[in-house]
This record gives structure tokens, C-alpha cells and sequence, in this order.
């Protein structure tokens, strides 16, 4: 094992993260709040501990392999969310280590879920900084400093693999780093737009830009307590809707659809699925919110429609309260936690591909027992998908039911209410944000104990890094020689 | 440089790597998915499943903004299509893998070209030509003509009976006006001398002299050269069979093949030449046929190992000289250190080949240096290329590559110091891999 390289990866990523502590920096110093000084120490300690490593680890062998690269993705995001909970500590705003540690996590892993019971109260800085951590870690920690950084040699590829969702990531380009960039372009050039968009809506240029930074990392911080709620204005809400929508694409979809050739993204099998889904369960919901509310037709299939799209992109905004819907509609949206945005792009989850994979793969299986001596495989996108990526489709979904029971189960003992325990780990796992019971949109997670919070944690992580790139540090094989 | 490379085989892989490595951004096409795989998950490449000969598959490749294809299938008539097609789609310059000499007569060349097939790499007939050179060449493990021969590059592996030990390379070139050392490689690392460094025992050191001079590296390495008359092939492969059509009339040539039908074939093709069929691992048959009375010993079969094992057998039964077809490219070292006399590998050399085109600089040849990662170059002095700007001293030229020497008008000088390079010389520059790219700016 190589740990000098893995060492120095880290150093320059703590780099990275100190500039953009110096972007929160600058925020604060423009409003001029007390966290001013909270930022400078951190940015502090990033940019000297990460220039130490640099420079002290010259010289190092640039090769990275299998095992180093799902070390250091692991790695990072722990040691991304110990550095990046400084500024929340050393302001003051949640002195407590675990609340810091719990919601920095939470922003890196776009999960969105909050401990804070009154986020207005907090500096703009700090609301900045939380943004960002959210924005850095959508499209992903790895993905950014292949873009900007030369120092991975033959390695990039384990590393791009490692962090990028979805079961197999597709290059753009020949060069990793060339797809990295392209990525972080369409990224940013969504970002800017909503940010557009959305002060033209009536949102003042911070606010709006916080939103846009959540919004395309599929994260779900706001940096009102109400969320999104606030705003009445259903042209922020579709606008936002739009945006929720585009980050749960597979980016190279959107790659493809700014070339223009739009008919490759119509035809993508994943993107009709996502689509198909998002417009069942939006109807289905609305109809029900008719029925059993007094809402009028607009406001009714507005709600459904930002729920739905919120959820399944693993976003976590909330416009209406789903637990005060009846218990059908609720359960219908619960189900979706479970999916997740498309391969590829920020959301977390499943994903739609390993859904449908998964369920053509069903599907067939009877044909297959029908005629035992066939050879039916599974196709998507009008070609057969090798039996190798439905073994692993299998094993991740696997994985992922058992991690979900088996947590729960843990996770009453610390929280006794069944309901809410199934919300929290599904919401962790999946990256999404609100859960159930006493973790619903309208409430925090500020009361659960600290056990419980790392535990939480972890299943963050574990889902944004897809369960295998982290789980497989803990198979006695990895360590093997 | 875009360069789109159809077929993932040996070649194509080795190919990918490399020039991936130099920083070109590197497309694959292979109609195997698995292949395909494999070499992703190490290389920085895009790769692309598909048919080298499909306009749809080829398309989405980005052939339109590529600047340079390579056909390297298996299938000549693919290769030569699949390049006709790209240069249809818009790509710079295509290169074909074939499997036929005769497509590369003269006169067919512009015929080619107008199908768009600009140049055409047969990896056997390069790898025949290596085989024919070492065994002209005895004393050697590496010849490379420059410009017809007005200047040599040698490789020779010094013994403890050489006078030109343990001299450092100052009082060498003192003494030796027109011998140039430019590298030597040393328990397989490879080092381009500096003044103070010395020969030692087991060296393999690259000489650049002229053809007048020649005898007299011979002498400081304490080599003699003899006449090779006798020769046996294992294997009738298909570089056995160019080899020995390269060889001609002059020598006694015995081959060994295993495979009858091809015994039949050869035995008709090659009238001057004995054809046993037998297992060329038998050492009766070895014996029977006289295998101590050989003068070269050319392993060729399909299989490396083999290949490896029956050159070290020669070498105990005193055939002075041997030579291995080493495909695996792990096995090289290996190979050098059980000291097989020369080492051919295919790759390496189809890879050399069409590495010239990838720079941005008039090259007319490029070839890569056996047992070691090193290239050596041949380049042309433009005007108001660096390079004719100071005298070599001067320049700051890279550390790891060293000039050699210049051929001026037809004659051929070793490099100076103070020699300057003038506007139309050719230059023939030795450089470790990492230099190439900094060798470029100064002959652009």
C-alpha cells in the first residue's frame, strides 16, 4: 500500500477546501458578521496543514492503484467533513463537535438533513458555507480535483470510478481529466443560470445563489428554516423544480443535449424511465391531493410535483408538510426515497438505471424459466448489459435492503419510534434529507442522540460513495496481500 | 494530438498506453467488450465497442476532429478499408496494419493514397529486418543505420576482456575523435553518460560512429566478428519466413516447425532451405540436426517462453549467436539477463514506427533501443529551429537526451561540443522517454 501517495492527495484536497473556506471568507467579510474570524483560522488550518503535506511528501510515487484509490475517496470525505465542521464550531453557531461533524456531512453528502432548529439566525457566512460544502460534494471532491489538479498519475480512472455514481460511469472525453472538466463546466453553467433565474424570481442575489448551490448538488440545505417554503412565488418553485430535474439527469445527458443532439438524450432508456416515474407519481399524487385536501388544481399538482421531483432527485426540499398528507400519499413518496436520480449524476439513492435493470432482470427471469435453454439477456438502451453488471445491480440492491433493515433495527434502540428510525436511515442512506416521524420536513435532527447522529453519518457516506467504495474497506480481503 | 486506434490486440494496447502516457488523448475502438475493459481500467483513454469497418461506429469515435488513425487489427483487409473510411469521415492521417509486402512497393503507393491510406505499418516485415540486420551483424546486439549508413548506432554488451573498461567518457572521447558513447544500460536501468561516468562489466553501451570507424568499436570492446553461415529458425512464423526471404540465397538455413501443413508450405516457398517437421523443444531433434554447429539461432515461435528457453539451450551448446522473438514485454529483463543475444519484439517495434507520426517535428526515423525504455531519433534541423540557433554546449538541452551526431550533406560527424547544427543537417538525438517532449520545441 502506497499511503505516501494517499497522504498526499489528501494535502492537496485540504488545499482545496481551504480556498473555498476563503470564498465563505469573502461573504463574510462583505456583510461584515462575527464569523469573520472563525473563517480566517479555518482557512488557516486547511491551507498551512495541506501545504505541510505537500510539501513534505515531494518525491512520492505517483502510482495509484485498486486499493489506494478506494482508500482515498473514503478518506476524503471524512477528513473533508472534519476540516469543513471548523468554521461552524469556531463561530459559535453549533459548538457541539457531533452537530458539526453530523451537519458538515450532511452538506458534503448532499444529504440536507439539519440540526439546526433556527437557521435564520446563523451569519451569511456560515449559510454560505454551508452551500458550498453541499455544491463541492454533488458533483463530487474527486471529480474537482481531477478537473483542477495534475497530481493524480495513471490513477485518475480508479478514483472517477470510485466516487461517481451510478454502475458504470461513462468518460466524455478520452482524458479524466478533460471529463472531469467538462462535468464541472455544465455544473457550473447550470448553477449560474438557476442563480439567474431565481433572483429574477424574487429572491435576493444570496438566497439565490445558496438555493443554486443546493439545488444542482441535489443537496437540500435552505437557507431559510421554512426551505423553499418560504418563497410563495410558484415561479421560484417550478424554476427550482427545472433545476431538481437537471441535477437528477446523467450529466452526460445534459453534455449531449447541449451539442444539441437532443435525440440521443430522448432515447436514453434511464432518462425515459426517470421521466415516466416522475410523471406517474406526480399525477397519482396529485389526483390524491385533490381528493383529500381542499387545495385548488394548481397549488395541488405544484406540491405533488416539487415533492415527487425533490425526493426522487434526492434533494430534500420541502413546499408542503408529506406527513400531514393521508397516509397513502405518504407512503407513495416514502417508496420513493428508494430510487434516486439518474447514473451520473448528483443525486444519491439506487438510481433509476440499477431500478430498471433490476426489474427487467425479474421480468425476464420468468421468461427464463419458461424456456430454460434461451439466451434472453437483459438489455437497456437497445443493447444487452453483461451478466457482470446485473451480478454487481444485484448485489448493490442487496446490500443496500439489508444495510437499510439491518440499521433500522440498530437504530430503535436509540430512536424507539419504528417510523421515525425507517425515515431517518432511509433518508441518510439515500442522501435525501427529511425522513419520517419526528425527522419529517417541518422538524430537525437536532434530538437524536449523538450515538445515533454518527451512525447516521456513516450511512451518508456509505450512500453517496455508493456502499462498495467504502464497505470494501472493511473486507478482510482489501488488507490482504 | 486526438488519435483514434481501431483494434485492442497487442499492438493497439501497447500503443494506447504509450501514447496515452505522452499525453494524447487516446480513443479505442475494438468490437470486444472485454478487451476493452481491461485496458480502461488502467489507461487514461475513451474506449468505444464497435466495428473498425462500420461508418456509425467509427463516427462515434470523433474520428471528424481526430488528427491521426490507426487500423492495428488482425485483419489486413479491415485495416485497409477502415482507414479508407476514416480518411472519408475527415481524420488528418491514417496508418494500416498489413500482413503483405506487397502493398508496399513504390508503385502502389499513390494508389493507396488516394483510397486515403497514408501509411502502412507491417510489424513482421520491421521485426524480419531486425532479424537479418543482428544476424549480418555479429559483434552487435543493436544496429541502426542513419540516412543509408553514414552514421551507425551500436549497441554492444561489454565482457571483462574489453580494453575500453573502467575509462571514463571524457578520456574516451579524448582519445576517440569519431565514437560517441550516448547511453548505456546497466542492470536494466538505462543512463546517458556524463563526462566522469565509466564502462563497466556487463554494460550494454550505444555507440554512434561512422561506417569507417566501426572496426575500431569492435576493438575497444573486444569483439570479433565472424562470419555466420549456418543458421537455424525454430518456428516457420511468419517473421521466420520474411527473415529468411530477407536473407537470400547465401546462407545454410535449417528450420524447425512443428505444424506439417506449414512444414509443406515453407518447404515449397523457401527451395534453399531444409524443413523438419519436429517439436524444436526436443533436444535429440536439436542435436540430430547439428544444432552445435550453428552459427545464429533465431527462436521465432508463437510462444515467448519458448522462445527465451531454446536461445539459452543454443547459447550451451555454443552457437554464438542468438535471437528471441519476445513478445511479453515482463520477459524483456529477463530475457537480457539470461543473456539471449538479441531480443525482437514486434510491439515495441510497430510502436516506434508510428510514434514519429504523434510529434510535431520532421522526424525520419524513430526506433527504439532493445532491452531499455530509450528511443533514438532522427530528426531534420528546420529554419529557425532552435536547435540551429548555438552550438550544442549552448543550447540547454535536456538532460536526458543527448545528441549524437549530425549528417551534413551526405557525411556523416559525430557530435561535438562546439559542433553547431545548421539549417537542413540531420540530427540523430538519443533520449529517455521523458525527454521526448522537450525535445520537440527545438526543432520546431
Amino acid at each position: 500500500m502506497n499511503f505516501k501517495i494517499i497522504i498526499r492527495v489528501l494535502g492537496f484536497l485540504l488545499i482545496i477546501e481551504g480556498i473555498a473556506i476563503l470564498l465563505a471568507l469573502l461573504v463574510s467579510a462583505i456583510y461584515n458578521e462575527h464569523d469573520l474570524n472563525a473563517f480566517i483560522i479555518s482557512a488557516g488550518i486547511n491551507l498551512s496543514i495541506g501545504g505541510l503535506i505537500v510539501l513534505t511528501t515531494k518525491n512520492t510515487n505517483k502510482n495509484i492503484g485498486k486499493r489506494e484509490g478506494f482508500i482515498i475517496v473514503t478518506l476524503v470525505w471524512v477528513v473533508f467533513s472534519f476540516f469543513g465542521c471548523l468554521p461552524f464550531i469556531l463561530s459559535g453557531s453549533i459548538p457541539n463537535f457531533t452537530n458539526a461533524f453530523f451537519e458538515t456531512m450532511s452538506g458534503f453528502t448532499t444529504t440536507g438533513s439539519s440540526i439546526l432548529s433556527d437557521i435564520e439566525a446563523l451569519p451569511h457566512g456560515i449559510l454560505f458555507w454551508r452551500s458550498i460544502i453541499q455544491w463541492l460534494g454533488g458533483m463530487g471532491i474527486i471529480v474537482l480535483s481531477l478537473a483542477i489538479l495534475p497530481v493524480f498519475g495513471i490513477g485518475g480512472m480508479q478514483l472517477f470510478v470510485a466516487e461517481v455514481p451510478g454502475p458504470t460511469p461513462d468518460k466524455i472525453s478520452p482524458r479524466i481529466s478533460q471529463t472531469a472538466k467538462t462535468l464541472w463546466v455544465i455544473y457550473l453553467g447550470f448553477t449560474i443560470t438557476e442563480t439567474i433565474l431565481l433572483w429574477i424570481g424574487g429572491m435576493t442575489v444570496f438566497d439565490a445563489i445558496c438555493h443554486s448551490f443546493t439545488t444542482m448538488a441535489t443537496g437540500g440545505f435552505s437557507t431559510k428554516q421554512a426551505s423553499i417554503a418560504y418563497w410563495s412565488s410558484p415561479f421560484i418553485q417550478y424554476v427550482i423544480i427545472v433545476f431538481m430535474f437537471f441535477a437528477g439527469t446523467n450529466f452526460t445527458l445534459s453534455y449531449l443535449a447541449l451539442k444539441g443532439r437532443f435525440k440521443s438524450v430522448f432515447k436514453d432508456e434511464e432518462f425515459k424511465y426517470y421521466g415516466l416515474f416522475i410523471i406517474g407519481f406526480t399525477l397519482i399524487i396529485f389526483i390524491g391531493l385533490l381528493v383529500s385536501t381542499q387545495l385548488n388544481a394548481e397549488p395541488a399538482f405544484r406540491d405533488a410535483f416539487f415533492q415527487v421531483v425533490s425526493i426522487i432527485t434526492t434533494t430534500g426540499y420541502a413546499t408542503a408538510d408529506y406527513l400531514k398528507w393521508s397516509p397513502i400519499l405518504t407512503i407513495l413518496l416514502f417508496s420513493l426515497f428508494f430510487f434516486g436520480g439518474s447514473a451520473g449524476s448528483t443525486g444519491g439513492g439506487i438510481k433509476i438505471m440499477r431500478i430498471v435493470l433490476l426489474l427487467k432482470n425479474s421480468y425476464y427471469e420468468m421468461r427464463r424459466m419458461l424456456h430454460p435453454n434461451a439466451v434472453i439477456p437483459v438489455k437497456f438502451n437497445k443493447h444487452s448489459v453483461d451478466s457482470k453488471i446485473i451480478t454487481n445491480v444485484l448485489a448493490f440492491f442487496m446490500l443496500y435492503i439489508t444495510i437499510f433493515g439491518l440499521s433500522t433495527i440498530i437504530f430503535t434502540i436509540i430512536e424507539p419510534d419504528v417510523e421515525s428510525a425507517m425515515g431517518a436511515v432511509a433518508t441518510s442512506l439515500g442522501n435525501i434529507g427529511p425522513g419520517l416521524g419526528n425527522v419529517g420536513p417541518a422538524e430537525n435532527f437536532l434530538h437524536i442522540r449523538p450515538f445515533g447522529k454518527w451512525f447516521l453519518s456513516f450511512l451518508m457516506l456509505l450512500g453517496r460513495l455508493e456502499l462498495f467504495t467504502v464497505l470494501i474497506l472493511f473486507s478482510p480481503a482489501f488488507w490482504k496481500r | 494530438m486526438k488519435i483514434v486506434i481501431a483494434g485492442a490486440g497487442e499492438v493497439g494496447t501497447h500503443l494506447a498506453r504509450m501514447l496515452s502516457r505522452e499525453n494524447h488523448d487516446i480513443v479505442l475502438l475494438d468490437d470486444s467488450p472485454e478487451k476493452l475493459s481491461n485496458i480502461s481500467s488502467d489507461v487514461d483513454l475513451l474506449t468505444i465497442a464497435g466495428s473498425a469497418h462500420s461508418f456509425e461506429d467509427l463516427k462515434r469515435t470523433g474520428l471528424v476532429k481526430a488528427d491521426l488513425f490507426i487500423a492495428v487489427t488482425p485483419f489486413e483487409e479491415r485495416n485497409v478499408l477502415a482507414c479508407s473510411m476514416a480518411s472519408y469521415l475527415g481524420v488528418g492521417r491514417t496508418i494500416a496494419r498489413i500482413n503483405n509486402s506487397e502493398y508496399l512497393q513504390e508503385r502502389y503507393k499513390a494508389k493507396l493514397k488516394n483510397l486515403g491510406i497514408h501509411e502502412l505499418i507491417y510489424p513482421e516485415s520491421l521485426a524480419a529486418k531486425e532479424v537479418v540486420a543482428s544476424v549480418k551483424q555479429t559483434g552487435t546486439r543493436q544496429l541502426i543505420e542513419f540516412s543509408g549508413g553514414k552514421l551507425l548506432l551500436l549497441g554492444v554488451k561489454v565482457r571483462e576482456n574489453a580494453p575500453v573498461l573502467n575509462k571514463t567518457f571524457k578520456e574516451l572521447s579524448l582519445e576517440n575523435e569519431h565514437i560517441l558513447v550516448v547511453a548505456i544500460n546497466r542492470n536494466n536501468v538505462t543512463i546517458i553518460p556524463k563526462g566522469t561516468d565509466f564502462i563497466q562489466n556487463g554494460d550494454i553501451v550505444f555507440f554512434v560512429t561512422t561506417r569507417l570507424e566501426q572496426q575500431h568499436v569492435f576493438e575497444l570492446t573486444g569483439k570479433k566478428i565472424f562470419e555466420v553461415k549456418n543458421i537455424m529458425f525454430l518456428g516457420g512464423s511468419r517473421v521466420a519466413q520474411k527473415a529468411i526471404e530477407k536473407l537470400g540465397d547465401q546462407y545454410r538455413i535449417k528450420i524447425i516447425e512443428n505444424d506439417l501443413e506449414r512444414c509443406k508450405k515453407m518447404a515449397d516457398k523457401f527451395g534453399n532451405a531444409l524443413v523438419i517437421n519436429g517439436d524444436g523443444r526436443n533436444l535429440s531433434l536439436l542435436k540430430e540436426e547439428g544444432i552445435e554447429k550453428m552459427d545464429a539461432f533465431v527462436a521465432t515461435t508463437g510462444n515467448s517462453e519458448t522462445n527465451i528457453l531454446s536461445c539459452h539451450l543454443a547459447k550451451t551448446f555454443g552457437v554464438r549467436r542468438t535471437i528471441a522473438e519476445v513478445e511479453n514485454l515482463a520477459y524483456m529483463n529477463l530475457a537480457e539477463q539470461m543473456d539471449i543475444g538479441t531480443i525482437i519484439n514486434k510491439k515495441l517495434n510497430a510502436a516506434s514506427y508510428i510514434y514519429r507520426f504523434t510529434l510535431n517535428a520532421e522526424i525520419s526515423k524513430v526506433k527504439c533501443l532493445t532491452a531499455s525504455d530509450a528511443e533514438v531519433f532522427e530528426f531534420t534541423a528546420k529554419t529557425n529551429a532552435k536547435i540551429t540557433k548555438k552550438t550544442i554546449k549552448d543550447l540547454g538541452f535536456p538532460q536526458e537526451a543527448i545528441i549524437g551526431g549530425t549528417i551534413r550533406r551526405g557525411i556523416g560527424y559525430i557530435a561535438h561540443g562546439d559542433t553547431k547544427i545548421e539549417v537542413g543537417d540531420k540530427v540523430v538525438v538519443f533520449t529517455l522517454p521523458s525527454g521526448i517532449k522537450k525535445l520537440e520545441k527545438f526543432f520546431k
